[in-house]
Parts: structure tokens; C-alpha cells; sequence
């Protein structure tokens, strides 16, 4: 009668291992994808840029988010006012969230909440 | 029949039970029961979970006959009684053991009511109570619901839905309820705290579901609660 209670703690107990494995990779090449959501949670929105106005964004001294470098191929993510994004023609808004057009992007801009 | 019909009239089914010292209300109509009013406008979710302190198992079985006449056992899951009537939700009967740790779970074997007993349930603490339906419900107190909610291991569609109920959870919470919640997350082993840390990180990026809190619009929230935690981190809070 408890078997599918009994199979539901094996299958717990399976993804506790899986979870604490993962755990360990945190600062491995795994643990990235943690990074970079925790990145992503910090935006209000994003916007896919050409590399010429990610390069102008980057000569002004946004700074390049590390977890950007950590991808392959790598990508290039900085936090940027709302302000300043209006100003770029190239600035694509796109949802934030992991989707095909956010990794596919090379350049990304992000804007922060307002404080 | 509006869905808090439903829930308060499952609520009346269920008293015997409710009213069984240390019985919790827990899971997705916690955040629908803490709104004023138990106005019960943040999660459409079709059961009642029940929290049953390992230790009052014997005397809530004392009292499930009691509940025959609205809600019947299922024949293959016997901790889920499915209502005999459309107005009512399913209830669902899960296990709490205070001497467990939180990544544990284990089966209480019973014939009448086997129960699922969940490790993460301990960091859960009886909290308010108030008067719904002519019955005396017993809720937990936030803080230690929703670290329940964020430290749980998640998997596929359930767990989104069970990350939007800590969103529910979080709209509801009071300053007072953080600050527990900073105390509590500092209890936890580092792994622990890096699922809490995680699973917000995943919160603060899912899609809206139907019948649930909109994460879209509380972002800055879950931000602003992540930043928070990691000050827990670094001792600076």
C-alpha cells in the first residue's frame, strides 16, 4: 500500500545525491549556470548589443561580469543604466530569463534593479 | 464554486483533524490563508496539505472516521483522502519529525495512514492561529515554510509551482518574518544554504504559471532577498 510513498523517497534520496554532487562542482565549470542565474536575478531587463557598443560600453568602465568569461563560447554581460542603454541603437530587449536568445547572445546588457 | 469556497469548505471537512494539537496547515494554502482575510487569491492549487507531527500520528488516525463523510481515503495512496463532492479539495496528509535532518525523507508505514515524512519539514514552527470555517487552523510561521519551500529538493513542473508558493510566501511576509528567516538560514550547513541561494536564483527567472503568484513583478523582491542572505553570508548582517 506504501510503495509509491516508498518510491517517492527513493526517487528524493536519488536527486539529494544528484543535488550534493552538484554542490561540490559550485566552483567547478558545472557550477556556472548557478553564476550565472545569480547574475540574471540582479537585472531588471535585458538587451542583446552589437560588439561595437558592448566595446564602447566596456572603454567607458562598465565591467565585464565574469561569469560571461566562464561560457564557451564566451560572452560578454555588463550591468548598465536604463539611461545609458536608451542612448544604444544595437540594444534588442529580450525576456530575462535562460533562453535560446539569451545564451545565443555574444554581447548582453543588463540593467539593474533602481536602489 | 469560487475557489476559497472550496478551501474553507475542505477546511470544515478536515476539522477533526486541524483541531488535533500541533496539526499544520502547510504547503501551497499557506500564502492564500496568511492574506488578509484568507482572501486566498495567490495560489490555485487542488489540495489541503496537512502536517502531522510524528508523535500525534496515532491520535489525528483517532480522528480521520470523522472525516468520512466529506472526504474518503484514496485505495492506492491512502495519505491523500479525495473529496466526495466537486466543492471540496483533495487533502493530503505528510509527516513532520523534528529529530530529522532536512534533506531526509522517509515512510511512516500504517495501514490507515502511511505517511511521507519530510526532513526539510523540521525547520517548520507552529505559528498563528485563526478562526476559518468554525475551525481553529494552526498555520506555520513564514520564515520557517518558506525555507522549507527553498531548501527542498525540486524537480521538473512541481517544483516551479512549489518555488512560486515561496513566492507567495515572501509577498506575505513582514520585516519581523526576515529577520527569522536570516536567523534560521544561518542554521543551515553551507550545501543547504547554497540550494536556498539557488533555488531563489531560479525563482527570480521562471515563467508565470497559471493560478499562481506572477514572479515577473516581485523580481527586484527575490533580488533583494538574495543579496540579503549572502550579507548572512559574509557576516555582515
Amino acid at each position: 500500500m506504501t510503495r509509491a510513498l516508498n518510491q517517492r523517497v527513493s526517487e528524493f534520496r536519488a536527486r539529494v545525491l544528484v543535488r550534493s554532487w552538484e554542490y561540490r562542482q559550485r566552483h567547478h565549470a558545472r557550477g556556472v549556470w548557478f553564476r550565472l542565474r545569480r547574475v540574471l536575478a540582479e537585472a531588471s531587463a535585458a538587451f542583446v548589443v552589437s560588439a561595437e557598443d558592448a566595446a564602447a560600453l566596456a572603454a567607458e568602465g562598465y565591467r565585464l561580469e565574469p561569469v560571461g568569461q566562464a561560457l564557451e563560447p564566451q560572452k560578454w554581460i555588463l550591468f548598465v543604466p536604463a539611461e545609458r542603454v536608451a542612448r544604444m541603437a544595437s540594444a534588442r530587449p529580450i525576456p530575462v530569463r535562460l533562453s535560446r536568445e539569451l545564451l545565443e547572445a555574444q554581447h548582453l546588457v543588463l540593467t539593474p534593479f533602481d536602489a | 464554486m469560487p475557489f476559497r469556497d472550496r478551501l474553507l469548505a475542505t477546511i470544515r471537512a478536515a476539522r477533526p483533524v486541524l483541531e488535533e494539537p500541533e496539526v499544520l496547515v502547510v504547503g501551497s494554502e499557506v500564502p492564500n490563508l496568511l492574506q488578509p482575510e484568507a482572501a486566498s487569491t495567490l495560489v490555485v492549487s487542488q489540495d489541503l496539505d496537512i502536517g502531522v507531527p510524528v508523535n500525534r500520528h496515532a491520535s489525528v488516525k483517532g480522528r480521520l472516521a470523522e472525516m468520512m463523510p466529506s472526504l474518503t481515503p484514496s485505495p492506492e495512496e491512502p495519505s491523500v483522502w479525495t473529496p466526495r463532492s466537486p466543492d471540496l479539495l483533495e487533502v493530503n496528509f505528510v509527516g513532520i519529525d523534528r529529530s530529522r535532518d532536512p534533506t531526509d525523507a522517509y515512510v511512516l508505514e500504517d495501514d490507515q495512514l502511511p505517511l511521507l515524512v519530510f526532513g526539510a519539514l523540521s525547520l517548520v514552527a507552529a505559528g498563528a492561529e485563526i478562526e476559518l470555517a468554525g475551525t481553529r487552523v494552526r498555520l506555520p510561521r513564514p520564515a520557517g515554510l518558506l525555507l522549507e519551500k527553498l531548501v527542498t529538493d525540486r524537480a521538473g513542473g512541481k517544483g516551479d509551482r512549489d518555488l512560486l508558493v515561496a513566492l507567495g510566501l515572501l509577498m506575505t511576509a513582514g520585516a519581523a518574518d526576515l529577520d527569522e528567516l536570516d536567523t534560521l538560514y544561518g542554521t543551515l550547513r553551507s550545501e543547504l544554504r547554497h540550494v536556498v541561494r539557488s533555488n531563489l536564483a531560479v525563482l527570480s527567472l521562471l515563467e508565470p504559471t497559471s493560478g499562481m503568484p506572477d514572479p515577473r513583478p516581485q523580481r527586484a523582491t527575490v533580488a533583494s532577498l538574495l543579496r540579503r542572505l549572502e550579507q548572512v553570508e559574509e557576516g555582515t548582517r
